[in-house]
């Protein structure tokens, strides 16, 4: 007989908290960085094919899509940084009161866009 | 120890290794993703470049493949459906990081 019985995380019926948000999220980035980092690979093969064939690619990442796409990326990659940190931290024993689960929660939703702009400024040598 | 408390162990290790090549990956990738041609091959030619890029995507494919595999255990009921799942999911982070590194090895400036 098939099991009807809710899989957990069960979060239709939960009331939703930072920490549910960033752990939801923490699983969502995980699979964009994955693909992303499958199509990284994709693109780094390609270099193989020679400089003709990289034109297009090259057209595809210097428009709007492509700077879009590099953007996201560097987003989904420091919220997943900064919340596995949180995550080590939490298994190291720290920062599971309430109140600390909401502080850090923000710090890692809040932090992610910093560590983009930081990633993006430094990365495009612009400070 | 059983399979569950490896498994977490794995992804802790992977996870404090992954962290830092993730930082390294990404400020490097900002810097070159819309760079003409031979300014991405000498990224991906250059020896330390080429050596920390394979262990970034060894150790990305290892971790995600098994916290995606905790995604399965959660959201898929049907266990022929997950085994299958799993095995799919495990040929490709097996598949892609070694096509991709023999490429890597291979290319010339």
């Amino acid at each position: 007989m098939e099991n009807k019985n809710p899989l957990s995380p069960h979060i239709q019926i939960y009331r939703w908290h930072i920490s549910s948000l960033v752990s939801i999220s923490h699983r969502v980035t995980g699979i964009i960085n994955i693909v992303a980092i499958t199509l990284i690979c994709i693109w780094a093969s390609l270099l193989i094919l020679g400089e003709t064939n990289y034109s297009f690619i090259n057209f595809f990442l210097n428009s709007i899509f492509g700077k879009f796409i590099a953007l996201g990326l560097a987003w989904s990659f420091s919220f997943q940084i900064l919340s596995e940190i949180r995550h080590l931290m939490m298994d190291m024993g720290y920062g599971f009161e309430l109140q600390i689960t909401r502080i850090t929660g923000l710090a890692v939703i809040f932090g992610s866009i910093l560590l983009t702009i930081l990633i993006y400024l430094i990365g495009r040598n612009l400070i | 120890m059983n399979l569950a408390t490896k498994k977490w162990i794995f992804m802790k290790i992977s996870s404090v290794i992954l962290v830092p090549l993730m930082l390294w990956f990404i400020f490097n990738f900002i810097s070159i993703y819309n760079q003409n041609y031979l300014e991405v091959l000498s990224f991906f030619t250059n020896s330390a470049n080429k050596f920390l890029f394979s262990f970034f995507i060894v150790f990305a494919y290892f971790y995600s493949s098994l916290s995606i595999s905790e995604v399965f255990e959660d959201y898929i009921q049907n266990e022929k459906i997950k085994n299958a799942a799993n095995k799919a999911l495990y040929i490709f982070a097996i598949i892609m990081p070694l096509i991709t590194i023999i490429v890597i090895f291979n290319l010339k400036l």
